[in-house]
């Protein structure tokens, strides 16, 4: 489905991704690792679009994406969230997500809106204005909201349950688990926490200054070494 | 009141009441088409500002190359009035490609790029004598025809036809703005990434807006050529084209939709009805301050004040609280 070839990703003088190569298959869920500044966003602001690659290959579903816009990966399939939540301001919630579903997927269907509102836990903040009044998590889940209603076949996670309470995201957690058996969509999530990222993604790739150290299941990577040492500070040759 | 009352009560007074009531009045229905013709360049800036995100000093390009366009093509090529007011939109909206570039640009820079095209439009009218006349100008420009035995080129057509052109260009405003183009076009202010990620062309969506505001602002540059019958490029060109729309929309509140249109005629016919009889040279002074208290202290404009006032009156005495004006 997602296939990268050496993408390699410079600002200036310093190389944020470096020959990156990884495949993502169909309906597949795939942790991102990574020590602090190993380039795990970069990457994904290569896939999605945000920056262009220097050097390296993209295709997603056999067609080259490397020089498609943003927007024209958004409606090829290729939904994500960001980190810092970004919701459509003067909007609604469910004006979030019919934007986002009318320029993504191309039409408007409302009850797939209300479908998705009502999976994310926010039909009873359908009409409240989506930037001044959810909370941290339903800023998050809404980010979700407006990545599925463009109807993509991968969804890039960016940290979505960073800064989240415990029981947030126990909760967050099970809804993503029910969200790839619903709509049966490749996954790539970043994560932080090694526990989270062990139950919900089968395989899991690391990223250490820019380059991909190790991709295997979790019990595999967690216990390779180079990938202990780029945790503990001695990643770096 | 409701906008169902409301607007056809509107129409009544424009079209029926306005007419009737001042039409032994040429030198006020003269000042009320000259705040009609700022309201619709200042409703086609507004649109472009709050649709757009794009901040423009250069909108008297736009007003000056449909005036002449339109002129050149009634006089040169015998276009008959109406088509050639919406060749000089059109016209305008084609001088629009050259600002395109400056579409990456944003805030100051944006306007700054759009003041130097102005100036540009300004040179080229007066450099390209065999065509526009140059500085001279261009003289005996057609009034507005007679239809069906209706005069529009007397004080009252003029009035019937700006107020049409602006209650148009204000319905198609409100459409867009209502419509799903208009809900990306507002969100993309904060972050255009938020809305880029999940499909939304952002450029090209910007690029509309710019083209329709230019188009609305030739429109109604090439009314007023045909209603002034002279141009020369000092006067279609001036900065007073941009500078007089800009103040009546902040005045008026240019967030939003009627804003624009209550700023520019507020602006326009008090100061030249009201304060002109008070202080004949430098009248403008009065307004200069009002707008500076109005920015201070009311800086979303005129019609949200109104508005919030209006709430807040409504509301029970007992859920009032002057502070914060909130509602119960």
């Amino acid at each position: 489905m997602l296939r990268l070839d050496a993408i390699t990703v410079q600002f200036g003088g310093l190389t944020a991704v470096k020959g990156v190569s990884l495949s993502i298959g169909a309906q597949e869920v795939v942790g991102l690792v990574g020590p602090n500044g190993a380039g795990k966003t970069t990457l994904f602001n290569a896939i999605s679009g945000l920056v262009r690659p220097t050097a390296g290959r993209a295709s997603f579903e056999e067609a080259d994406i490397l020089k498609a816009p943003m927007y024209k990966r958004a409606r090829m399939g290729i939904g994500r969230t960001f980190q810092i939540p970004q919701p459509m301001h003067e909007l609604t919630v469910r004006q979030n997500l019919l934007v986002a579903q009318r320029f993504g997927a191309g039409r408007v269907d409302e009850a797939k809106v209300d479908e998705i509102l009502s999976f994310l836990h926010l039909s009873d903040k359908a009409d409240r204005d989506a930037a001044t009044e959810l909370s941290l998590s339903e800023l998050k889940a809404l980010e979700v909201g407006k990545a599925l209603a463009t109807d993509p076949r991968l969804l890039l996670l960016d940290e979505v349950l960073a800064g989240l309470e415990t029981a947030s995201k126990r909760s967050f957690m099970k809804t993503l688990t029910e969200l790839h058996a619903r709509y049966r969509i490749s996954i790539l999530i970043i994560e932080h926490d090694i526990e989270t990222i062990s139950n919900l993604c089968p395989r899991v790739c690391v990223l250490n200054y820019g380059q991909l150290i190790a991709d295997g299941t979790p019990q595999e990577v967690f216990s390779d070494p180079e990938v202990i040492r780029s945790y503990t500070g001695g990643g770096h040759d | 009141m409701r906008v169902r009352v409301l607007i056809p009560l509107l129409v009544i007074v424009l079209y029926g009441v306005v007419p009737f009531a001042l039409a032994g009045n040429n030198y006020v229905m003269s000042i009320l088409v000259a705040a009609l013709i700022i309201a619709g360049v200042a409703l086609a800036w507004a649109l472009l500002g709050n649709l757009g995100g794009m901040v423009s000093f250069g909108h008297a390009a736009f007003f000056g190359v449909g005036s002449y366009i339109s002129a050149i093509v009634t006089m040169k090529l015998g276009v008959p009035v109406f088509a050639a007011m919406l060749l000089g939109g059109a016209g305008a909206a084609v001088a629009a490609v050259a600002v395109l570039p400056a579409l990456r640009l944003s805030g100051p820079y944006f306007a700054l790029a759009v003041l130097a095209y102005a100036h540009i439009f300004k040179i080229l009218a007066t450099e390209f004598t065999t065509i526009t006349g140059g500085a001279g100008g261009i003289l005996g420009i057609p009034t507005l025809p007679r239809v069906l035995g209706y005069d529009f080129g007397s004080k009252v057509g003029g009035y019937l036809v700006i107020v049409t052109i602006v209650l148009l260009f204000a319905l198609v405003y409100a459409r867009i703005r209502n419509s799903y183009y208009g809900y990306a076009l507002r969100a993309m202010h904060d972050s255009e990434d938020a809305t880029r990620v999940v499909g939304v062309h952002s450029t090209l969506l910007k690029a509309l807006m710019l083209f329709l505001s230019a188009f609305m602002t030739g429109v109604v540059g090439a009314f007023n050529a045909h209603c002034i019958n002279f141009l020369e490029p000092d006067y279609a060109f001036s900065s007073g084209w941009t500078m007089l729309p800009v103040v009546a929309a902040i005045f008026g509140g240019y967030r939003t939709l009627t804003g624009p249109l209550v700023g520019a005629v507020v602006v326009y016919t008090v100061d030249q009805l009201v304060f002109k009889s008070l202080i004949p040279s430098g009248h403008q002074i009065i307004f200069g301050v009002l707008l500076g208290v109005m920015i201070l202290f009311a800086p979303d404009g005129l019609i949200p004040l109104l508005a919030k006032k209006l709430q807040w009156v409504r509301q029970p005495r007992g859920c009032r609280d002057p502070r914060t004006e909130s509602v119960c």
